[in-house]
């Protein structure tokens, strides 16, 4: 076997190795249950309740100990600019303009049902728990931020400013305080019930009920009841009806309200993860391959190199002693016709000049290489 | 002379409501009468459920007195009701099981509906739920009706669903077989509205003048709600409105734009009731009692479009406590 059959061999078996774990990701996709837990909390936000007072954001500062914000929480004329969740803050409150009226929306970590972030993660610093919430535990996390650009809702925040192990940060649903039974900060400061906790199948029909209970109030929609795969924390948004007309109720147009206030209705129903499931199911193997791939052509290389060597050698060691002979032969005959003398003397010139030839010719191979 | 003109004034109102007053009276005591409209239709009209297979007991849903009087003075055109241009009774065309002539709305559908689909030419019909309903847009209506969604049963029918009880099982049959007088039917309409009795909401002095709303008082001082200040300009606002009138149809409707969800009653039960302090496991979408206090007045406040204050300006409601948190 040659090295390149060597090569072909091992190259279509690794190419069909990767499409076997592909095929079987994708096999797996229909059948794929990331652990979907029916009891799992979430919190319903109301935009038409929310006042934008950032009680909110105050009490998640307080309960997770953050470091406080420079300007103060009373300071309502901050939710006018865009802010994201950060390290430092996990939630915030935008003001949006739908169709002319203002509207405040929070800002955190939606706990996707079935979250791109732990997907994205090969250090599986992320888990979906059951009873909703998506946690982080760094101790394995290794700075990659690939969670950060894997959410869709652009949610985690790393910690830039840390010289020594930065962690990502965000949101953690107040675990502890669920562990505790106590309910997350932010929905026990909220002063109008813009935030609703509870179970998410519970939430999805009090979402439903406040819709028809009110006609012309809402969009006929919840997101995240099915967007990016289901999230536990959901949005009702307003329906603005300024010009007296019918408000839409189909749920294909509350994609026009959803981008006024920030959301992206063109998620997919699909979770983010089913998109990579496939590809990122190869990473190990292509991790075990790649070493046997170049392992075997380093040392296929090296044996070649050694057989060429070897070869060249015998080659040389033969010739030698194929012109030794030869020439001890032509000595000896000297010796007999003319005398030991001679062939003392012939044998001495003999030698030095199979040393000035082989001096030469190293000369020359010097030359060459130069 | 500024003093005799005022005398003058007075002499000559007090003359003309003499004259009202006889007038009335004699009307009461002779045929009575609603009076004339500027179209020249009938003042008022009961309008029977008309069908093609009428009930030969005369059986059907209780008549509608329609007050042509009043409504005409709302409307700026014919056509507002009167779609087709046609000043025709509804009746004509919109019968109980629909017909070809319109367009197979059922009189139901023609009265009651709320989903209207705009017409892409012409006037686009309303029904008599669809306009009332509008009428609760305006600043006057829109505070308590956008907290609270007015309870459609049988109360609610029959706010116009009512006849005078002097109609007889004959006049019935007639009427749903489309077959009665103008005269009579006017008649009938004109007994029913004049004798249509009226809820007399109860006084802003029945309430308290003043409720201390402490119960929460934690971070800000307990609010001292100045009760019968509310009650009064609501009520101040729309005591001359028919339609409120008619539909506010016990004392107490206006007490149940706040005090909901409970029997209608002058002596309503608290907030904290029904409203815990933290969430009901039992009951999630209910309102935590803060959450309670700041949807109905905040929800009534946007409702009516009173800037202010602001829905975060705290501390104009309650002020904040003297030892501050921070």
């Amino acid at each position: 076997m040659n090295r390149r059959k060597f090569l072909t061999i091992l190259g279509s078996a690794g190419v069909a190795s990767t499409l076997g774990t592909a095929a079987t990701a994708t096999k797996a996709e229909a059948g794929h249950v990331f652990p979907y837990y029916d009891e799992s909390y979430g919190v319903l936000h109301d935009t038409t309740r929310c006042i934008g007072c950032r009680r909110c954001e105050e009490a998640c500062q307080k309960v997770n100990d953050l470091p406080k914000p420079d300007k103060s929480f009373d300071d309502l004329s901050v939710t006018a600019t865009r802010r994201r969740t950060s390290a430092d803050a996990w939630t915030v409150v935008n003001k949006y303009e739908v169709d002319g009226k203002p509207f405040f929306r929070k800002l955190q970590c939606f706990h996707c049902n079935d979250p791109a972030c732990a997907s994205a993660c090969f250090a599986k610093c992320f888990r979906k728990l059951p009873n909703g919430a998506v946690v982080y535990e760094g101790s394995q996390c290794v700075g990659c931020r690939y969670c950060m650009i894997a959410c869709p809702f652009y949610v985690p925040g790393f910690e830039y400013d840390e010289a020594l192990d930065p962690l990502v940060q965000k949101c953690t649903f107040c675990e502890p305080r669920l562990q505790e039974g106590k309910l997350p900060g932010c929905v026990e400061a909220c002063p109008m019930d813009a935030l609703t906790f509870g179970r998410r199948s519970d939430l999805i029909r009090i979402a439903r009920a406040r819709i028809s209970e009110n006609p012309g109030k809402y969009v006929n929609y919840i997101y995240g009841e099915h967007d990016a795969g289901g999230t536990a924390w959901m949005v009702l948004a307003p329906a603005v009806d300024g010009k007296g007309a019918k408000v839409e109720q189909n749920p294909i147009d509350a994609g026009h309200t959803m981008k006024q206030l920030g959301l992206n209705t063109h998620l997919g129903t699909q979770p983010m993860g089913e998109l990579t499931y496939g590809a990122l199911g190869a990473v190990p193997m292509i991790v075990a391959f790649w070493p046997v791939l170049f392992g075997g052509a380093y040392a296929i290389t090296k044996r070649r190199e050694a057989m060429a060597k070897q070869a060249q050698d015998a080659a040389v060691n033969e010739a030698r002693q194929d012109v030794a002979v030869a020439v001890d032969a032509a000595v000896r005959k000297l010796e007999e016709t003319e005398g030991p003398g001679a062939a003392d003397r012939a044998r001495r010139a003999m030698t030095e000049a199979l040393k000035a030839r082989e001096a030469e010719t190293a000369h020359a191979r010097h030359g060459e290489e130069n | 002379m500024r003093n005799g003109t005022k005398l003058l004034l007075l002499a000559a109102m007090a003359l003309a409501c003499t004259a009202c007053l006889t007038a009335w009276g004699a009307g009461v005591a002779g045929a009575a009468s609603l009076g004339l409209t500027d179209s020249g239709a009938p003042a008022a009209q009961v309008m029977f459920p008309v069908g093609v297979k009428p009930n030969p007991l005369g059986v059907g849903m209780k008549p509608v007195v329609f007050n042509h009087l009043i409504h005409e003075k709302k409307v700026e055109d014919c056509v507002v009701c009167h779609h087709t241009g046609d000043p025709v009774s509804c009746t004509s065309c919109h019968t109980v099981e629909g017909a070809a002539a319109g367009k197979f709305i059922t009189l139901e559908q023609a009265m009651h509906a709320t989903d209207i689909a705009k017409r892409e030419k012409g006037i686009t019909p309303q029904s008599c739920v669809s306009c009332h309903e509008k009428q609760l847009a305006r600043r006057e209506c829109a505070g308590c009706h956008s907290i609270v969604k007015a309870e459609r049963g049988n109360d609610w029918c029959a706010v116009c669903h009512v006849v005078t009880p002097k109609m007889t099982q004959g006049q019935m049959r007639k009427g749903i077989e489309g077959k009665m007088a103008a005269a009579e039917n006017l008649h009938l309409a004109e007994e029913t509205a004049l004798n249509k009795p009226q809820a007399v909401a109860v006084s802003p002095q029945a309430g308290p003048l003043k409720v201390l709303i402490g119960g929460l008082a934690d971070k800000y001082q307990p609010n001292l709600f100045t009760h019968r200040r509310h009650v009064a300009s609501l009520m101040e606002a729309i005591k001359d409105d028919k339609l409120a009138q008619a539909f506010h149809s016990s004392p107490e409707t206006v007490c149940a734009a706040c005090h909901h969800r409970s029997p209608m009653s002058t002596t309503p039960p608290r907030c904290g009731s029904c409203h815990t302090k933290d969430i009901d496991p039992a009951n999630p979408q209910r309102p935590t009692l803060k959450a309670a206090y700041h949807l109905q007045c905040m929800g009534c406040h946007e409702g009516m479009k009173v800037e202010r204050p602001r829905k975060t300006d705290c501390a104009t409601c309650h002020k904040p406590a003297r030892q501050s948190a921070d």
